[in-house]
């Protein structure tokens, strides 16, 4: 086999090899470099034995963050119209435009002379969901948001992470906008 | 006056027929017009004005589908008057368009989203709540949902009820603003080609009972096939799909053009039959209606055999496909079988009509015919080996081969259905077609000739 030639059929003409830098006495030691991160330990170990409160870290889950914006993607919710009846007319835009494939729905006529069409189920598989919001900017009726603030979310089993319609329904919205702005 | 001549459509030459429609040509030729009244089987109508093309020598834009063909005219179908002119028109036709779209079942595969794309994309100088109202649901009948706001009164529907179908149902009533399309009180739009106004309609005014809210249209995989409902072979579009962890499902069957068999139309029937092609589904074998692995009916597919040497008999279903009659009839000389296809179970005289219903419902007896299968009843048998005939007679032991659930206490092996396999069908009038496999299941069921291969005698 030709020397010069690698599976991939670069040659190695076209490779440019530089030399691996040689460690310095000094690096060999190690001393200097204890030295240095030790110093970065106890200067923050006296700031912060001097005052608590200076500390960079937060006591999650006893402290909550506070820096949370009303353009955070939280956990998604499913908004209301004005007669507080369900804004989601099932349209598919939210599932088709989601690039993880988590939003199943199921149509079903709509009887209350409100709309035609609405969903008869609505599942988010939270687990498969990646929360890039795609679902939100879809939506042509504004049914779908992602304002609640909830960034964390718990569960003893799989199941749990999958939320349905009521669960969807009865998250509310932190940034006071209640209802679907969509006319 | 049907010589052939030239034509210059925005300056390339193309030739057509003189005297034919301009429209025809155009489509044909792929260049890009839009239209919502013409439609190849129900001929210009020229009430929407969306086909304007510019001739030279007209001093003003003309329809093209009400335009005959000349020697030597000269088209342009993309000139700035020419968009400008369509913009308007279209901009007319959307006025009063509820723009209901998350909610209307013809959203992707509608005229009017479409050619808005292409020459719309302008705001609305009417506001919603200004927009002339009507029925959003009146339930015509045959499964035909109307919603009079999204219609652009193309007329298309009122046509087929006139020119095709000659029932004469649906109208247009009212003028201006208060046009509508509608039924006579107390009458129904009743035909058995009703459905076929679902297709017509080029905007979601008329939507399919059935269909309506089921699945969103760009989700769905189209493949072509031929309908078994009866002798005719109608060809469909089979539209089903796999959702996320689910199994594959036919959610409709659409007529595909076909000048030589069908048009562009199927009946209610066959449309419908999609339903029980996956209902009631044999889905694994089974002996005495206790599921069975697949070696051990095998074996005793062959114990069966072994014990009956004598008058074994073999039916075979109308509807197979053409290869696995061939199939069957090879594996029936190897064993020395006789072969029966008793084709008068499938007559049904009440459902042929003169369109295209055929008192014949299977869709392959003129293979039957053609390979001289006897269509006699067997007699004294030992053994019968059925392949999915719908008729039993009787013998001292039986198996089957069905798509559908028996209630035969019988070895039953599970077969695919014609939408999960592909082969050719002979219909009435001799035509052979072909067949796309389009449903692929999460368990799939094995065809008869891949049943053949692994008995392997």
């Amino acid at each position: 086999m030709n020397m010069n030639t690698c599976v991939s059929g670069i040659t190695s003409h076209s490779v440019k090899t530089t030399a691996r830098p040689r460690n310095s006495l000094m690096d060999k030691l190690y001393l200097p470099a204890i030295t240095g991160g030790v110093k970065v330990t106890f200067k923050h170990f006296f700031t912060n034995l001097k005052d608590i409160n200076a500390m960079d870290t937060m006591q999650y889950p006893q402290e909550q963050p506070t820096d949370i914006s009303s353009r955070y993607r939280g956990l998604h919710r499913l908004t209301h119209r004005e007669d507080n009846s369900i804004a989601c007319v099932a349209c598919f835009m939210c599932s088709t435009a989601c690039p993880s494939n988590c939003i199943f729905i199921e149509a079903t006529e709509r009887l209350d002379n409100i709309d035609e069409k609405m969903p008869q189920s609505f599942f988010i598989d939270t687990l498969e969901c990646i929360f890039c919001g795609y679902c939100v900017e879809a939506c042509p009726c504004d049914a779908i948001r992602m304002d609640t603030g909830i960034f964390s979310l718990t569960g003893n089993k799989r199941e749990d992470f999958v939320m349905d319609k009521d669960t969807l329904l009865s998250h509310k919205g932190a940034y006071g906008e209640e209802s679907s702005c969509a006319k | 006056m049907s010589e052939i001549c030239e034509v210059i459509v925005d300056g390339e030459i193309h030739e057509a027929k003189e005297g034919s429609l301009l429209i025809d040509l155009l489509i044909e030729e792929g260049v890009k017009i839009p239209y919502f009244c013409y439609h190849e089987s129900l001929g210009a109508d020229g009430n929407c004005r969306m086909c304007m093309v510019g001739i030279k020598g007209e001093k003003r834009p003309q329809i093209a589908c009400d335009t005959l063909i000349k020697k030597d005219m000269e088209v342009f179908s993309n000139t700035d008057v020419i968009k400008k002119v369509r913009t308007d028109i279209l901009e007319l036709e959307l006025l009063n368009h509820p723009v209901d779209c998350p909610i209307c079942d013809q959203a992707g595969e509608c005229s009017l989203q479409d050619f808005y794309m292409d020459y719309g994309l302008h705001e609305s100088k009417v506001e919603i709540e200004d927009k002339v109202k009507n029925s959003k649901h009146v339930d015509l009948g045959s499964s035909v949902v109307l919603d009079q706001e999204r219609c652009v009164l193309c007329a298309r529907c009122t046509r087929f009820t006139t020119e095709i179908t000659h029932t004469n149902e649906l109208g247009i009533v009212g003028r201006g603003d208060s046009a509508k399309v509608t039924t006579m009180p107390g009458r129904e739009l009743s035909n058995p080609y009703a459905m076929n106004v679902v297709d017509l309609c080029p905007v979601g005014a008329l939507t399919s009972k059935d269909f309506r809210f089921s699945q969103r249209v760009w989700l769905l995989e189209t493949h072509n096939s031929i309908c078994h409902g009866c002798a005719k072979g109608c060809n469909i579009y089979i539209d089903h799909n796999k959702l996320k962890y689910k199994d594959d499902v036919i959610y409709r069957f659409r007529p595909r053009k076909n000048l030589e068999v069908n048009g562009h139309f199927i009946c209610d029937e066959g449309r419908l039959s999609y339903k029980d092609v996956q209902e009631n589904r044999q889905e694994f074998s089974t002996f005495n209606h206790i599921e069975v692995e697949q070696d051990i009916a095998i074996s005793k597919f062959k114990n069966f055999l072994e014990q009956h040497h004598k008058n074994i008999h073999i039916l075979i279903d109308a509807n197979l496909y053409t290869e696995e009659i061939e199939a069957i009839l090879e594996f029936a000389k190897s064993i020395k079988a006789e072969v029966f296809s008793p084709l008068e179970v499938y007559t049904d005289e009440g459902f042929a009509d003169d369109m295209l219903k055929c008192s014949n419902r299977a869709s392959n007896y003129k293979t039957i015919e053609n390979l001289n299968i006897s269509t006699e009843n067997p007699n004294n048998s030992e053994l019968i080996i059925n392949f999915n005939h719908p008729q039993n007679f009787e013998s001292l032991m039986q198996i089957d081969f069905c798509t559908h659930k028996s209630d035969t206490n019988s070895l039953v092996f599970a077969i695919a259905a014609f939408t999960e396999n592909e082969g050719s069908l002979t219909n009435v009038d001799g035509i052979t077609q072909q067949t796309q496999k389009a449903v692929k299941k999460n368990n799939p069921q094995p065809s008869i000739i891949e049943w053949l291969t692994r008995i392997d005698l």
